[in-house]
């Protein structure tokens, strides 16, 4: 007999096929927003992780995803493109493979990021994850095979509704199974204080380091749906701004919170929709939000009393 | 007689343990030892040394000169979380427990030193994993129990009254499952009555878990109380070591603390 966990997570899995299948009949803009929605999902998911659950301040989940993104789309676009070829499988096919390829890329560059910094206590970690954010898009902009600044155009749209929430509730899925046990229970320790949890035994460094990594990983994958859905990817789409949206869909949703931070996400992203047309302007209204939040409900919007019950499944 | 068990000094040994930061010697050559199952006091005016002493058991500072050995191995200069996988346990001067998580948490978390799955089982989640994690439950529950903190287990530590906060950290501590425990001025802000409780805590916990305790205490009445040694720091070094019957007779306690008569 399964976990209860892990039935419910199979129960997504096949809703989410289901829907896929009949995914040509939903209008393309709308589907386009939906499946932007399940990324985004994953990105504010995997962020909580790092910023909400192991109490870091990480600024560069935009580096991670844009790793992924030109990790898979090199794969599937660039030169990658004649490896599969050779290898004579249909590349949407291989797109699992793809994706998992660009999240394992963002996990080793976070890993790399991550293991200096993470042994530091205090603000470092936002000023490195910073300036990380920045160092990646200008390499991405000076790499002339991937399009330089003017991007990665062409990518196939492999993305389907399947893939996106797929992806999306395996990410959920991981980061509770991960919080929820024993061991999980010391992210939290962690994020509550980093002395006490030290003294009983907990390794912080090495929990810091793996909510890191995990983090960038699933970044990293939805880097590539991002890659695969929009068919064209350029440096300047992951910048700073792009790692401030995840960040204040996490302390919308109440840092350390799952449910919170899913619906964060579902309504950030159709709000930035809606406000498409104000264009740069965009960035001021995320602002204003965010001062009202932290002025008026610093716990996140979708907070609410929650007794975290033990259960073993 | 068995010569291993009942010799004393063989949990905890000091040797000429000496701190300086910069040109300041807080602690100069401090030798103690910690048998088994005993309860020692470590006392002294303030800015003696005491929690220096204690924060470079704990790890928290690495000695400048001199080593520290547990159950004769050294464990000079480890991090904190290395000595307690070890088997040394502690609580702090000024409480410092999870404060979001709730009271079940703050213990359960402190058993992780005991489990055997590893961190990609939580995601598996077999049924090895699973019987596990039902046995740490229990564990803690059980734990709760018997310090009557079971009652507001889904409370946020944040929420207890002091009295039970400090409850709360030595149950904590204890779920490392410690074979010495460090208290850190546990009497601290407790009321005379309070004191009394906290007493009788601290010697049944001895009894019932089987371990020594290394208490830095300022309350006398505390110390003298329940302690059966008791080592006096004054300015970094020691002063005095003895029974708390000794300890009150030792004319450099008695000056330490109450000052000397000057001689013409």
């Amino acid at each position: 007999m399964l976990p209860r966990s892990q039935i419910v997570l199979l129960i997504s899995l096949a809703t989410a096929g289901i829907i896929s299948a009949f995914s040509s009949r939903i209008d393309d803009y709308i589907l386009d927003v939906v499946l932007g929605i399940g990324i985004n999902i994953i990105l504010a998911v995997s962020l909580n992780l790092i910023n909400g659950f192991t109490g870091q301040f990480s600024l560069g989940h935009a580096g991670f995803m844009a790793v992924g993104a030109y990790a898979a789309g090199t794969l599937t676009t660039g030169p990658g493109k004649a490896w599969i070829a050779a290898a004579g499988v249909s590349p949407a096919v291989l797109f699992p493979f793809v994706l998992f390829a660009g999240g394992l890329a963002a996990a080793f560059v976070g890993l790399a990021v991550g293991a200096p910094s993470l042994r530091l206590k205090g603000d470092y970690l936002a000023i490195v994850t910073l300036g990380f954010g920045e160092i990646i898009k200008v390499i991405l902009q000076n790499i002339e095979s991937l399009g330089g600044s003017r991007g990665m155009v062409g990518i196939p749209s492999y993305t389907t509704f399947f893939w996106s929430f797929g992806a999306a509730a395996i990410t959920i899925y991981a980061a509770w199974a991960l919080v929820n046990s024993t061991l999980g229970r010391g992210f939290l320790a962690v994020a509550d204080d980093e002395i006490a949890a030290e003294a009983m035994g907990l390794n912080t460094t090495r929990y810091k380091i793996i909510a890191f990594v995990t983090g960038a990983f699933f970044a990293g994958i939805a880097g590539g749906l991002y890659a695969h859905l929009k068919g064209y990817i350029s440096p300047a789409g992951f910048d700073f701004n792009k790692s401030i949206e995840i960040v204040v869909m996490v302390i919308l949703g109440g840092m350390g919170r799952h449910v919170g931070v899913v619906i964060a996400a579902v309504l950030l992203t159709v709000l930035s929709e809606k406000l498409r047309d104000f264009g740069d302007k965009r960035m001021i209204v995320y602002s204003a939000l965010l001062i009202l939040l932290m002025l008026t409900r610093p716990q996140g919007l979708f907070t609410w009393k929650s007794a975290r019950k033990a259960s073993p499944g | 007689m068995n010569s291993t068990s009942a010799q004393p000094g063989r949990l905890l040994h000091l040797d000429n343990v000496t701190i300086r930061f910069g040109g300041l010697t807080a602690v100069s050559s401090v030798s103690a030892s910690l048998g088994e199952n005993e309860l020692t006091g470590l006392i002294g005016p303030n800015g003696a040394g005491k929690t220096t002493v204690f924060n470079m058991i704990t790890g928290v500072y690495a000695p400048t000169e001199g080593a520290i050995h547990f159950e004769n191995r050294p464990v000079t200069g480890l991090k904190p979380f290395a000595i307690t996988e070890r088997g040394i346990a502690r609580t702090f001067q000024n409480i410092r427990l999870f404060p979001s998580l709730s009271v079940f948490d703050n213990v359960r978390v402190a058993f992780h030193l005991h489990v055997t799955q590893s961190t990609a089982h939580s995601l598996t989640r077999g049924r090895k994993f699973r019987a596990e994690e039902r046995d740490i439950i229990d564990q803690t529950r059980a734990l709760l129990d018997i310090f009557q903190l079971a009652r507001v287990q889904d409370e946020p530590a944040k929420s207890l009254p002091y009295g039970d906060q400090r409850r709360l950290e030595i149950v904590r501590a204890l779920a490392t499952r410690p074979k010495l425990l460090l208290l850190d001025e546990p009497a601290a802000g407790m009321n005379p009555a309070e004191k009394v409780e906290l007493m009788k805590l601290i010697r049944f916990i001895r009894e019932k878990f089987r371990l020594s305790i290394l208490l830095v205490e300022h309350d006398m009445k505390v110390v003298m109380g329940i302690c059966e040694r008791i080592h006096v720091l004054e300015y970094g070094r020691k002063i005095a070591e003895g029974t708390p019957a000794e300890i009150r007779q030792h004319p450099a306690v008695v000056a330490a603390y109450l000052g000397k008569e000057v001689n013409h």
